[in-house]
């Protein structure tokens, strides 16, 4: 049913979904039940799953409300950047985007969040960018999360990136390949930081190197220093987020767990686009509290945690509800997934290269950089989540895996075995895509992990019962 | 024409050079991708070997470990490292080449345990810093292939492996020379014959080999071929596709395949001790989808080798879920095309024998497009 959301031929999907989302301030701060029912009711299905994972459950309505308003006065920031004469760049999720924020005249505008967006908001999510790629002829084994992302700038009039950036070369090919394509396609720069295979001291102290080069070419591309003292605000606004995603992530630890399922999502978003901004501080600081305020009150969606599952790669992000929503109403606690594990280092900030070394580290292990660019893929992934799931407490993992990551696909089968050996964890092991619901349905997605937590997690949480010993040794 | 009839084609991966060379008491080291200077393995007196897989299409043991996303070349040369078919091998050299390639090593490595291994970590682009870290990889190679195999690597051992080195991709481009004849002496499916079993050879015999053939060769009658083709894509050893496509009276008078010419595109540069000249050479002369920065180099190599042999047409061949070469080949597809090289995009499985008849029809109806039709 057209209820007047449906993107038009050639239209900009960015633009569009920003239009959409402006929707969000008209709404009331505080959101009754009916006006959730009445928010849903307005609009087509796929927005549906979005308002219900999002304002459902009154522990998260008031957090995300508050969080997308500012997330959306991030983006309507990058739609205005260029006016306002700075440079727009495109960059991956794997890369920390407060280095771009620490220059006067630079944006940074991360393609899969453009695409969660998309997905999320639009009128038959990211479908017809997904196609729209294949009818470039570009191969169906891509990643759906930057594809979705970069392909809205292809089509269409509107915002257009003065340059794409990328970190994956050596870590994801997908990603690396189709960001390198974006900057061929579009006719605009690409700048590269590669992060070299190696964790020896060697391995990092080239990487400073390079980033240094990199942020020297950023410099002599936009014609504008980065500034120590702006260096410094923001690594500072960075640190005090660091301070809160610590707090968060020990509150994580209570049982039954405190943490909204969607908050996962929510700090990924914010790290992803919006660390070293005063908004990522307010949003965490907000986490942080209503987390803290359900600790003190006990208060769990469900009747009862069933399970605490750690996701060993990444959340499907095609359906708030189903995926988050639906575990939490089943009792089922996500714990993070391989994006929430993240290594800030002390941070000197008494000079700009001091300040630089300290990115150098956080970039070097930011997310997936790290373990997929790492020395051994498996064993790194292993080591990171095993440390996490075993620190958080889990009783299983669910390897939602995403056809496009040959990487961890490559490696899963020895992950999962060595899991169960080294941290007593079983993994569910399931394909599908973060972006695009055609590979794996959500349906499926929850019979399995209803079956995974009834038939394997239960079992092993369920205290063993001791069989009675027969005089003559045979069991009864 | 009987392709590679005076040749005869590789059918087995210990085959009897390599026998040869092990009862002698010589040791392997494997490898996988032209990246990997095999003049450092020849100078510590050892056998390069480059990992394949000859059409092997059993990937049992391999699909316990990757993925059916992964690259079905790569499993099917996991498979034979996990079946114990390379169990010949002393040494394993890994590099960064994709995802899939270390994916595939990391459970060769987890499974197997070699004694010799080393991870080869090959920036992804040329610059002084990059050739900088490059170079000292390749001292920690050359360190580790002395203490595993007691050896020493002398630079007087490293230049004799630099010339005969040198001197296989001399051969190589004489004959590229001979395939693109307006009458072509040699196919593309011989070209790859050869390309397969030298990479397992030491270069004094890999060159003799190649002048061997040529020598054959020199004389013979030339091909008319009813469409001159080029084919470009990632490493593949199957002969068996070069053959398919040729008996539709095509002839693959050029490419720019993984095995085959980019394996000898390296051009050594004179200036430095032979381990420098050797990263130096190495790290330019990388024309693969995995070097980021560098399509127009690579884009610019295809074109002058489509107009040097007078192509009338390039397949871009790859493996499902190879997205360097997926994404390189809409971009191949867009220049040549717009250059008048009309291009036609395969997307196929390794060894995958049911692909063949497809692909077929598809290389007839590409050939009735660019006026080769039978």
């Amino acid at each position: 049913m057209d209820k007047g959301f449906v993107m038009r031929e050639g239209e900009n999907g960015f633009e569009r979904a920003i239009a959409i989302l402006e929707m969000i301030y008209k709404l009331p701060d505080n959101l009754s039940e009916e006006d959730v029912e009445a928010a849903k009711n307005f609009v087509f299905p796929e927005l549906q799953h979005t308002v219900i994972g999002l304002l459902e459950l009154p522990a998260d309505r008031e957090l995300e409300l508050f969080f997308f308003r500012l997330l959306l006065g991030i983006l309507k920031e990058a739609q205005n950047a260029q006016a306002e004469g700075k440079k727009l760049v495109f960059i991956p999720f794997t890369f920390p985007p407060e280095i771009f924020y620490a220059f006067d005249n630079i944006f940074p505008l991360c393609t899969e969040i453009v695409g969660g967006l998309i997905t999320n908001i639009c009128y038959g999510q990211g479908e017809r960018f997904w196609d729209f790629a294949m009818g470039l002829g570009l191969p169906d084994s891509l990643c759906s999360a930057n594809t979705i992302g970069t392909m809205p700038f292809f089509m269409g009039p509107g915002l257009r990136a003065d340059a794409i950036v990328y970190n994956s070369a050596g870590s994801c090919n997908p990603n690396a390949k189709i960001h390198a394509f974006a900057s061929d396609y579009l006719g605009i720069p690409q700048f590269i930081l590669e992060k070299p295979v190696d964790e020896s001291a060697r391995g990092r102290e080239l990487y400073f190197e390079y980033l240094k080069r990199f942020v020297q070419e950023l410099e002599e591309w936009s014609g504008s220093e980065m500034r120590e003292e702006r260096l410094r605000e923001v690594m500072e606004k960075s640190y005090q987020a660091v301070e809160l995603y610590n707090e968060f992530w020990e509150l994580k630890k209570a049982r039954p767990c405190p943490v909204p399922n969607i908050f996962s999502m929510t700090l990924l978003v914010l790290r992803s686009q919006c660390w070293g901004r005063q908004e990522a501080v307010d949003v965490m600081q907000k986490m942080v509290d209503m987390s803290k305020e359900r600790l003190r009150t006990g208060e769990y969606t469900a009747d009862e945690e069933l399970a605490r599952v750690y996701i060993t790669y990444i959340y499907w992000l095609f359906d708030f509800a189903g995926y988050f929503t639906w575990m939490e109403k089943e009792g089922i606690t996500i714990l993070g997934d391989i994006l929430a594990i993240h290594y800030f280092p002390e941070m000197d900030f008494s000079s700009k290269e001091s300040m630089l070394r300290g990115m150098a580290d956080i970039a070097f292990d930011y997310p997936m950089t790290r373990q997929m660019g790492g020395e051994s893929i498996s064993m790194r992934w292993l080591d990171d989540v095993a440390w996490a799931a075993q620190d958080l407490g889990a009783d299983a993992c669910i390897f939602g895996g995403v056809h496009a990551c040959k990487h961890t696909l490559g490696t899963a089968a020895y992950f999962r075995r060595e899991m169960m050996k080294r941290a007593g964890l079983p993994t569910l092991m399931l394909t599908g895509d973060v972006f695009d619901k055609r590979h794996t349905p959500m349906e499926m997605f929850q019979e399995e992990v209803k079956t995974f937590v009834d038939q394997v997690v239960a079992k092993k949480k369920a205290p063993r019962k001791r069989k009675k010993v027969q005089a003559g040794g045979g069991a009864e | 024409m009987e392709t590679t009839k005076t040749l005869g084609r590789e059918t087995e991966i210990y085959n009897d050079y390599v026998k040869d060379w092990k009862d002698k008491g010589g040791k392997v080291v494997g490898y996988a991708c032209v990246a990997t200077p095999v003049e450092l393995i020849e100078a510590a007196g050892l056998l390069p070997y480059r990992i394949k897989a000859l059409g092997n299409s059993d990937t049992e043991l391999a699909d316990g470990e990757m993925s059916l996303f992964n690259c079905s070349f790569c499993r099917a040369c996991l498979q034979l490292g996990l079946d114990g078919t390379y169990d010949f091998l002393d040494g394993l050299v890994e590099t960064n080449g994709c995802d899939h390639l270390r994916a595939m090593f990391e459970n060769w490595q987890h499974q197997k345990n070699l004694d010799c291994f080393y991870y080869l970590k090959v920036p992804h682009f040329l610059r002084d810093d990059s050739l900088a870290y490059f170079e000292e990889q390749l001292e920690q190679l050359k360190e580790l292939l002395e203490e595993k195999f007691s050896t020493r690597v002398s630079d007087e051992a490293l230049e004799e492996a630099i010339r005969g080195w040198e001197t296989v991709r001399e051969k190589w481009r004489e004959l590229s020379a001979l395939r693109e004849l307006e009458e072509p002496k040699v196919t593309g499916s011989e070209a790859l014959a050869l390309e397969v079993k030298g990479s397992s050879m030491r270069s004094e015999d890999f060159s003799r080999m190649l002048s061997q053939f040529m020598e054959e060769r020199k004389n013979a009658a030339g091909i008319r071929p009813a469409a001159r083709l080029m084919l470009c894509g990632p490493a593949t050893d199957e002969v068996e596709w070069f053959e398919e496509i040729e008996r539709l009276g095509a002839v693959v008078v050029a490419d720019a395949l993984c095995f085959g010419s980019r394996a000898f595109a390296t051009a050594m540069v004179s200036e430095g001790d032979p381990l420098h000249r050797l990263a130096e050479s190495y790290l330019s002369s990388i024309f693969c989808p995995r070097m980021y920065l560098e399509y127009a180099r690579r884009r610019d190599l295809l074109m002058e080798t489509a107009r040097r042999a007078r192509v009338d047409g390039a397949i871009y061949l790859y493996n499902k879920f190879c997205d360097l070469h997926g994404v390189d080949s809409v971009l191949v597809r867009r220049d040549l095309e717009e250059a008048g090289i009309p291009v036609l995009v395969l997307e196929k499985e390794y060894s995958a024998k049911a692909d063949i008849g497809r692909v077929k029809t598809r290389v007839q109806a590409f050939m009735e497009r660019i006026g080769g039709g039978a």
